[in-house]
């Protein structure tokens, strides 16, 4: 992205998200944002396949090995 | 003023002897606080009437006959996003001034309540603990005891400061991405950070839900081993908590290292090190018999992949006072907090694809060897309010370049001790090593740590303030 992209990208997703800024801070948070991009670019290099899923954060419940199959009261 | 505090392993043997009262050994805390802390600025508050009543505690059951808890007397301090009953968490902030007080203490506190240590109070930190240096503009800059124009580091720099100013000899930290390492290594202290999901977080303020970890500063490797014992429990409250039993490795301490296979970082963490850092890593290794150099799997991308996350998870949490009263934010990390906010969701996801990558690639390095050691910093610790690092040349913003060493690790979630070293060429100030394990073998990070201190060169030095 060029200066002036980030600078708009800052803007628009800004307003998306309801943050009002001003001209100083939008200049500011532009160049940290231009910097962060500069590492996604790191990652976009590295080849990932469909099944490279995230890593978890999210669990239903511990896996229990006992529960095979249906529950019997 | 020289430090009055014994140090904790003897402290603890001292008070269960009855050579010394808890309420003595938190009375000299109290006095050493009371005459330091004008200058270090390592408390934002103090807890003195509930420690005395604490340490009054300890000392009737020992006239009762009883046996004492672990940590009976002990004095320690925690970084300021703790939960404490009664006490507003700050988390290092001005907004959080108008929350309600807590009404419990966050669980590691009560594990430490429960084995008879004393709580004195709550510690300086970065704002919402996104910063690597305590320079907070709503409480003051925290001081490096050792050079008191110099940064503590962060963001739990009071926690490290408290502990190298002796003014306890215990206290407790996050690490997100470095935020136990680097202050350890700047203020020359010994720190834990364990396995990711090792301890609960439950009652602490959030920085990054998925990197967040809790962990202890200390004045001796004994010293964290014998908090760390305490500290674990499993917690089926804390979703991240996924330890399923005790491992107390007190116990096995003084094992050594012969037989595991210690191996240096090179590359990357070669690369990041300034001479000073080198020399302190190259000494560790000779000392812990390391020779080969080890190359940590996509350290860069790593680090690229933590500071999209953290920026991201970040700036969520706080997006709601960021719409409304940006102004109140800690003015060095209010931009990047909105910066994180604004981030592509493609960006965040990426990073956490990777990040299941990373972990095979890391715990695979692990079949070949046990520990390995990085330096802690890149540097050792700078003046207040530097903009700019130069690291072999290259012009690095010093706020989050001092993490450059730590967030590959801790993205991995593996546990690392953080070793007070010595180097010369940077006026009598520390700068800390890393000795990592595989994820759930703190044991073997603390033994190697072991050997170093009892070889003589990772150790505290007192100061005079």
């Amino acid at each position: 992205m060029t200066d002036i992209e980030v600078l708009n990208y800052v803007k628009a997703s800004a307003t998306a998200l309801g943050l009002s800024l001003d001209e100083a801070r939008t200049q500011r948070v532009a160049l940290h944002l231009a910097r962060t991009a500069t590492l996604a670019r790191q990652l976009e290099t590295l080849p990932l396949g469909i099944s490279d899923e995230p890593a978890e954060i999210y669990c239903p419940l511990p896996f229990h090995p006992s529960l095979d199959g249906r529950k019997t009261r | 003023m020289k430090a009055a505090v014994p140090r904790s392993a003897g402290l603890v043997r001292a008070i269960a002897t009855g050579e010394l009262s808890a309420v003595e050994a938190l009375e000299a805390s109290i006095a050493r606080i009371e005459a330091t802390d004008g200058r270090v600025n390592a408390f934002t508050g103090k807890s003195y009437e509930r420690a005395r009543r604490e340490a009054g505690a300890v000392d009737a059951m020992r006239a009762r006959g009883e046996t004492l808890p672990p940590l009976a007397g002990l004095p320690y301090a925690v970084k300021n996003l703790f939960d404490i009953e009664g006490v507003v968490t700050l988390a290092g902030s001005r907004i959080n001034r108008g929350q309600a007080p807590a009404t419990a203490d966050a669980f590691l506190v009560q594990r430490l309540k429960a084995a008879g240590a004393v709580l004195v109070g709550a510690l300086n930190m970065d704002e919402y603990a996104y910063g690597f240096t305590t320079e907070n503009s709503h409480y003051g800059p925290c001081h490096n005891p050792h050079d008191l124009n110099r940064i503590a580091g962060g963001s739990s720099g009071g926690s490290g400061a408290a502990v190298a100013a002796q003014q306890v000899p215990l206290a407790l930290g996050s690490d997100t991405n470095g935020s136990i390492r680097v202050p350890a290594s700047l203020c020359g202290v010994w720190g834990l950070k364990p396995t990711f999901g090792r301890l609960s977080r439950r009652g602490s303020y959030p920085f990054v839900h998925s990197i967040d970890h809790l962990g202890p500063f200390a004045d001796s490797v004994e010293g964290l081993a014998l908090a760390y014992d305490v500290l674990q429990s499993p917690d089926p409250l804390d979703p991240a908590c996924h330890a399923l039993r005790v491992q107390p490795v007190s116990g096995s301490l003084r094992l050594g290292v012969e037989g595991l296979r210690v191996g240096l970082l090179g590359g990357y963490f070669f690369e990041n090190a300034t001479p000073p850092a080198r020399e302190v890593v190259m000494a560790a290794a000779r000392i812990l018999g390391a020779t080969d150099l080890v190359e940590w799997p996509d350290p860069a991308l790593a680090r690229a992949a933590a500071f999209i996350i953290s920026a991201s998870e970040g700036g969520a949490l706080h997006l709601d006072d960021l719409r409304t009263r940006p102004d109140d934010f800690e003015p060095l990390s209010v931009d990047r907090f909105i910066a994180g906010a604004l981030q592509p969701a493609a960006w965040y996801v990426r990073a956490q694809r990777f990040r299941r990558l990373y972990r095979d690639k890391v715990n695979a390095l692990f079949s070949n060897w046990d520990v390995l050691l990085a330096p802690a910093t890149p540097v050792s610790a700078p003046l207040i309010g530097t903009e700019w690092l130069d690291i072999h040349g290259q012009q690095q913003p010093c706020r989050p370049a001092m993490g450059l060493l730590t967030q590959p690790v801790s993205f991995a979630g593996c546990p690392v001790v953080a070793a007070p070293m010595w180097p010369a060429g940077t006026g009598g100030m520390p700068l800390g090593v890393q000795v990592i394990a595989a994820p759930w073998r703190e044991d073997l990070a603390l033994q190697a740590a072991m050997v170093l201190q009892q070889s003589g060169v990772a150790h505290l030095k007192e100061v005079e303030l």
